[in-house]
């Protein structure tokens, strides 16, 4: 027992040369503060967390990483966390404008805020579009040498990590092993990244099935990505749409004003061993981007620790 | 997937590749996966050759991150937004299709999709002279109903003939030939149109469903994959050389009666905006058989479920107002 304690402080003195390694030492911030709204209490994402947010189309999925994004980027002045930020675009759905616009809306908040705050802003974050998983993995490659030259990169945003799905499960032949192969490469190099680097992720999941029964949470919600990736992921966001008409709130209002507030859901449920959590939050969308909702009654019953 | 060839970087040469597919190493994936001390062992050549190769085929194959900044830049020298001609849907449509993304009107036959895609064609290219790359899937595209649009703009005839030319019309009937078409697009064939009149902004697809839905369904994933693979193309065609994508759908019951658009739940995630036509089925609309609604349906700058009312006759008015005698073609798909 000693003698492997040895020998692994042994192989950790050897690495220590690497670039990588001092990058590791220095402190990468934690992220468990980025939006405690979206967690159960003390239950954000930890450095080395996945979260996976997994919905049908027009859920949210997308807004709220924009708002995470902001969060992450934005001056602590103004309410942010500033620290960089990777944006994997898969998807090719980013949305430059409408991101400049939350910044914008967050950022008139401050006084003095000016076009160069923006920029300052922008500069934190860092964009790769990539168009088929093998390009996906190298490029995973290729952001460790960004990662090592930059500290203050504490969070990968991916937009889907389910994009190139179907173009993979038709490619490989017949062996179901063979077409996962690309994402389970992808996924256990992010995990030794996370590992590495300290940092935290954000994918955003399509969901492939329409539920079959509304309100029923079986096939629809389960993930259909390969194991590999299902054991990184330590947070699940389940994201909905409330059926307009649905809401407490909408009880005799205006029906246009109604509809002006669709109103998301959020459900949270984390899988790491150590503690099994659930928490619900609901948000609407304005043009500021994503707006909470008070904590309902509901939350108070839905977290159960 | 790249496979590994001879010369694709310096120091990768035919003895070396021969001792990477012993050990196994056949795509750049591979070996950059892979682990590179062992692996110079194992193809007995020096580590810090084997990491040079890796770095360059990295370099090679990766795709870069740009700053936020530089993006955004970029974006506001570059973003267009392309009125469709039509104050309606522009409206829905927060003033008019974006440059850059994909843009879905769904529809039943006889809703006006093709209507609205030659309207749009004829406003791009007469009246903001830039040029269209319209796909046809269907069969539908008749010339004759773009010259009546263009008629009714101007009695010119060399400006209609002017404008006719900036639409480029392709005609194909399945999933391979679009696809071929859309990569042939989008490695040259966008620069070739454009010359000779404006750039061109704007590709519709017209209509995607006509040539994916029959591959889909039943067990096989093809239909899946390619549905994807034209999604990709279009969407990257996009962004990379800006042009506005329009696109056109089905539409679907769903179990509770509700129409939908068509093509399923990994469609629903490719247009950035989308719109349901529909014909109007009020007392009102008998007099004018041309009247239709456009809900907007999934968008990120306006609320959705907002309704507009418009005539499909809106292209084709004059100002001299004969637009009343002309019968509106109906042949829509």
């Amino acid at each position: 027992m000693l003698c492997t304690v040895y020998i692994l402080e042994q192989s950790s003195v050897t690495v220590c040369a690497s670039p990588q390694l001092l990058a590791r030492l220095e402190a990468r911030r934690c992220l468990k503060d980025i939006e405690p709204r979206l967690f159960p209490e003390d239950g954000g994402p930890d450095q080395g967390a996945v979260v996976e947010l997994f919905g049908l189309e027009g859920t949210g999925k997308t807004e709220l990483l924009y708002h995470l994004l902001c969060r992450c980027v934005l001056p602590e002045a103004a309410g942010g966390l500033e620290v960089d930020v990777v944006f994997v675009d898969t998807d090719y759905s980013l949305d430059m404008l409408h991101l400049v616009s939350i910044l914008d809306s967050k950022l008139t908040l401050l006084a003095g805020a000016d076009e160069a705050a923006l920029r300052s802003c922008l500069s934190r974050l860092l964009v790769v579009h990539c168009y088929s998983s093998s390009q996906l993995l190298l490029t995973l490659h290729f952001l460790e040498t960004t990662l090592s030259s930059r500290p203050a990169l504490a969070l990968i945003l991916i937009d889907s990590i389910s994009a190139f799905y179907w173009v993979d499960r038709c490619e490989d032949g017949v062996s179901y092993t063979k077409q996962e192969e690309k994402l389970s490469r992808c996924a256990e190099l992010l995990g030794r990244l996370l590992r590495d680097y300290r940092i935290t992720v954000f994918a955003t999941c399509h969901a492939i099935r329409r539920p079959a029964v509304p309100s029923s949470s079986s096939d629809s919600e389960r993930s259909y990505l390969c194991r590999s990736w299902q054991r990184l992921v330590t947070h699940r966001l389940l994201c909905s749409r409330q059926k307009p008409g649905n809401n407490v709130a909408g009880e005799g209002g205006d029906d246009q004003e109604q509809r002006r507030h669709q109103i998301f859901t959020v459900h949270c449920t984390t899988t790491s061993s150590m503690v099994k959590a659930s928490w619900s939050s609901s948000f609407c969308v304005t043009e500021a981007g994503v707006e909470f909702l008070l904590e309902s009654e509901e939350n108070k019953c839905a977290a159960r620790q | 997937m790249v496979v590994l060839r001879e010369g694709m970087c310096p120091g990768l040469d035919e003895d070396l590749l021969r001792d990477l597919r012993a050990a196994d190493i056949k795509t750049v994936e591979d070996l950059v996966s892979s682990d590179i001390e062992g692996l110079a062992q194992k193809c007995s050549v020096s580590y810090k050759a084997l990491f040079a190769i890796r770095r360059v085929l990295l370099a090679q194959h990766t795709a870069f991150p740009v700053s936020g900044a530089d993006l955004y830049e970029e974006l506001l020298s570059s973003t267009a937004i392309l009125s469709t001609g039509n104050p309606s849907l522009d409206k829905l449509l927060d003033s008019g299709l974006y440059t850059g993304e994909i843009t879905e009107l769904s529809g039943g036959p006889g809703s006006g999709k093709s209507q609205v895609c030659f309207g749009v064609a004829v406003h791009i290219s007469y009246q903001l002279k830039q040029s269209v790359i319209y796909i046809d899937t269907t069969g539908g595209l008749a010339a004759s109903r773009l010259l009546q649009m263009l008629q009714a703009e101007t009695s010119n005839t060399e400006e209609q003939m002017e404008a006719l030319q900036r639409i480029h019309v392709f005609r194909l009937f399945d999933v391979y030939a679009l696809l071929g078409c859309l990569y042939s697009l989008r490695s040259g064939g966008l620069q070739q149109a454009s010359v000779g009149g404006g750039s061109v902004k704007a590709v519709i697809v017209d209509s995607v469903s006509a040539v994916i839905s029959p591959l889909l369904g039943g067990k096989q994933n093809e239909g899946m994959s390619l549905m994807i693979q034209v999604a990709g193309v279009l969407k990257t065609m996009a962004k990379d050389f800006n042009v506005a994508a329009l696109v056109t759908n089905h539409v679907t019951r769903s179990g509770s009666g509700e129409v939908q658009p068509g093509l399923g739940v990994s469609w629903s995630h490719i247009p950035r905006t989308r719109i349901l036509l529909e014909r109007v089925e009020k007392a009102a609309a008998v007099s004018r058989p041309s009247l239709r609604s456009a809900k907007l349906i999934k968008s990120s700058r306006q609320p959705c479920h907002i309704k507009e009312e418009f005539d499909l006759q809106w292209w084709s008015r004059s100002e001299k107002g004969s637009s009343g005698k002309r019968k509106l073609d109906e042949t829509d798909s």
